[in-house]
């Protein structure tokens, strides 16, 4: 009998707690809200940098891109870097070395992906969209990687990523969206040039984009592309002119190009020969 | 009728402006404003845009409506206020934050609109010049403390006293501090001391100039992940900044509650302001009408929110410089606000690499300007000398707003004091004795010439009260009682009043 007791009680309180985490209010109910306290306020606001970078986030963005561009669904979708994340932060990333907070997780997006300044952590658009990104991890575990997270690594295909049948596909497939020069349209945000993301991001690596591509492209086609063309796609995006790594300084880039510059010009224009390499 | 002609423009200057000297004046006040509009939006918590607009939307209405070469826009003291009173409501630099920065501000112009209808610009006479300056110094000192973590490259910290911070630094300074910001502000902020021998009017300028450069070569050489400097970033000025003022119920809230702080925030930006026309008055402009600045000050405040900018005041360095430009009509604060739309946008560009410790150093500087020896030395007498201390300490030490209304006590306690102080003269004359009183005979004035006739009831005394302008019903109800005590014990008390 006890025992019966315990068990209903148990039941009652596992179903309450289930509803109250489906009780989570959608952002469109947030924003109909007259009254906000801070935390659900800073929710909407994340969402709406995510949704519309530049206008929201003016400050720090700095391309044509906006975070929705690669987190689709604002951070929803499953396969398409979802933003329900937030379980896995802090975490170590080899990108710098460092155990990455999700605010200096976040700020790496401005400052790569955006190709934009880097705000400080402490920023109120990094914290914004921080708090968009604890809400969306709403009921998703944490220490463990969430169902869908990133995108997709595609199998060995048996050939490399060749960027001119990347060319044919893209000229067939992403054209109509994304505009023969890459710019992008209204329907669609800009692959390379200067308002794309730039070489320090991580869509400028062929294994992920070519996993973004085939999970999530084309729009209403999804995985309609074989393993083969999504990584051509990949590859020919892969070596398009872009914003250049904003890890390496400008100057020390352009000290380091004179440098070269000279000492073609004024050093010892002989081959090295094997006798003096001897 | 004259509360209209207050509140109409006076544009009587028109007469006799020499534009030439104006435009100079106007163009070098703009390029001095900027640096600062950028660091006391950062001071006050919110976007640099909002202190651009404030600098071009304030300014421009308090020039228009007020009558006198006094520049107007953003303010240190009115910005630290607004940050400390609206930090606890907000996160800081969220829209909500914004929000009620402009609600706050909207609400300061206001009471200083009731002030001008209640003829407050008289009060502030009693608000004795050694305050302000104590005001002034205490400011300078939380402005010098508030630019310690953009200078080291920290977050925003919050510190019970304000020497805390300082100890932490110190403290843990190879952990918390960033070599390169706290290079590129030590530059900015030597530069600044350096120049300021030489140039008096524009080193801020050059100063951010060089700091500028310290910055962007370490930038350009390390990267902004390596060097971890944290820039300005895009500043996106909108020519025609419209929007109202949100007013829900979060923010009606919040007013409730910053009732005090606004009140606080009106009365200093208008005891700065009036400190200015004060001295406008005496020297430049002599039909100058505080009343109408503060009007002025008023409108500008109440009608800035809509314009997306935040409350400001007169500026004491601004001013300064424009006078010594030569500028002597409200003709330089205008062109100086429109040409900051002018130079801001030409800037935009290069304005988003601009270094945050630059904009701390350009802080510490400003607040060492506030500081002036040349000014606090002439206080230290004892009269003076204990009211700036009290309100040095008490800004320092307790808050800002608690700092104006010790100030204000103070003010009036030493004013009280030395009013209370009368002169004794007493002389022996045939037996008789005579006192001539001089100063103001009342309640609190009372004490030693009560001690005194009381003491020899038998004699005859001549009260020669004819250096008394004023005296109060106690004073009167003191004689009285003498008079009758003297005559009980056979001495006599005449009062003597030649002139009267």
């Amino acid at each position: 009998m006890k025992k019966l007791l315990f068990s209903v009680a148990g039941v009652l309180i596992l179903s309450f707690t289930a509803l109250q985490a489906e009780a989570r209010p959608t952002i469109e109910e947030l924003q109909k809200r007259a009254v906000l306290d801070d935390y659900e306020a800073n929710v909407v606001f994340g969402y709406n940098i995510v949704m519309d970078s530049n206008r929201y986030a003016p400050r720090y963005a700095g391309n044509g891109l906006r975070c929705s561009s690669c987190h689709l669904d604002g951070g929803t979708r499953l396969d398409g870097f979802p933003l329900f994340v937030a379980g896995v932060y802090p975490k170590w990333r080899a990108k710098n070395g460092v155990r990455n907070s999700l605010e200096m997780r976040i700020r790496d997006c401005f400052l790569y992906s955006l190709s934009g300044v880097m705000p400080p952590e402490e920023a109120p658009e990094v914290l914004a969209v921080s708090a968009y990104i604890s809400y969306l991890s709403h009921g998703q575990p944490i220490g463990t990687p969430p169902e869908g997270w990133g995108v997709p690594t595609l199998p060995e295909t048996g050939a490399d990523p060749d960027p001119p049948r990347g060319q044919a596909v893209y000229k067939r497939e992403c054209v109509m969206c994304h505009g023969a020069d890459g710019a992008g349209t209204a329907a669609a945000p800009p692959l390379w040039g200067f308002h794309s993301f730039n070489e320090g991001s991580g869509m400028n690596a062929v294994p992920r984009l070519a996993g973004f591509i085939w999970a999530n492209m084309p729009m209403g086609k999804e995985r309609s592309l074989t393993h083969q063309e999504a990584l051509d796609v990949a590859a020919f995006l892969h070596i398009q002119h872009r914003p250049f790594d904003p890890r390496e300084g400008k100057l020390k880039k352009l000290a380091e190009e004179i440098y070269h510059g000279l000492s073609r010009l004024f050093g010892k224009k002989e081959p090295v020969t094997p006798q003096a390499a001897r | 009728m004259s509360l209209l002609r207050e509140a109409l423009p006076d544009l009587s200057w028109r007469r006799s402006v020499d534009v030439r000297r104006e435009l100079a004046a106007g163009l070098v006040g703009a390029l001095l404003v900027i640096p600062q509009a950028i660091t006391f939006a950062y001071v006050a918590g919110v976007a640099p845009e909002y202190g651009l607009y404030c600098a071009v939307f304030v300014g421009f209405l308090a020039s228009l409506l007020g009558n006198s070469p006094m520049v107007g826009g953003p303010n240190t003291a009115v910005s630290i206020l607004i940050g400390l009173t609206v930090l606890p409501f907000a996160g800081r630099g969220s829209p909500l934050y914004t929000e009620l920065v402009l609600a706050l501000s909207l609400m300061v112009g206001l009471i200083q609109l009731l002030i001008w209808l209640g003829r407050g610009a008289a009060l502030f006479r009693y608000f004795s010049p050694a305050a302000i300056i104590g005001i002034k110094a205490g400011v300078g000192v939380w402005l010098i403390s508030s630019a310690l973590e953009g200078a080291t490259g920290m977050a925003p910290m919050t510190v019970k006293f304000l020497y805390e911070k300082f100890y932490i630094v110190l403290a843990g300074w190879q952990d918390l501090v960033n070599p390169y910001a706290a290079l590129v502000s030590g530059i900015t902020i030597a530069a600044g001391l350096l120049l300021r021998v030489r140039w008096r009017r524009s080193y801020v300028v050059l100063a951010v100039l060089i700091g500028s450069i310290a910055g962007g070569l370490i930038y350009g050489w390390l990267g902004p992940v390596a060097s971890d400097l944290e820039l300005l970033g895009h500043v996106t000025l909108d020519a025609w900044p419209l929007q109202t003022p949100v007013l829900g119920p979060p923010h009606w809230l919040f007013l409730e509650h910053a009732i005090a702080p606004g009140i606080a925030i009106a009365i200093l930006g208008l005891a700065q302001t009036l400190v200015i026309a004060r001295d406008l008055k005496s020297t430049v402009t002599p039909e100058l009408d505080l009343h109408k600045e503060v009007f002025a000050q008023g409108v500008s405040n109440a009608v800035g929110p809509f314009f997306s900018s935040f409350a400001g005041s007169g500026s004491f360095n601004r001013t300064s410089v424009a006078l010594e430009m030569g500028a002597r009509t409200p003709l330089s604060g205008m062109i100086a606000a429109l040409a900051v739309v002018l130079i801001a946008w030409l800037l935009g560009p290069v304005l988003t690499y601009l270094p945050m410790p630059v904009v701390a150093g350009v802080m510490v500087l400003v607040g060492i300007g506030m500081i002036q020896w040349r000014e606090i030395r002439p206080m230290m007498n004892w009269i003076d000398g204990p009211v700036l201390l009290v309100t040095l300490f008490a800004v320092v030490f307790l808050s800002l707003e608690n700092g104006i209304l010790v100030a204000v006590v103070a003010s009036v306690i030493f004013f009280v004091a030395s009013a209370s102080k009368v002169k004794l003269a007493i002389s022996h004359e045939g037996g008789a004795e005579q006192i001539r009183v001089t100063g103001n005979l009342f309640y609190a004035s009372l004490d030693r010439l009560a001690k005194h006739l009381h003491a020899h009831p038998s004699e005859h005394t001549a009260l020669d009260l004819s250096r008394v302008p004023f005296r109060d019903a106690t004073a009167m109800e003191m004689i009285k009682r003498v008079e009758i005590e003297r005559a009980r014990s056979g001495g006599k008390l005449e009062v003597v009043e030649e002139g009267r």
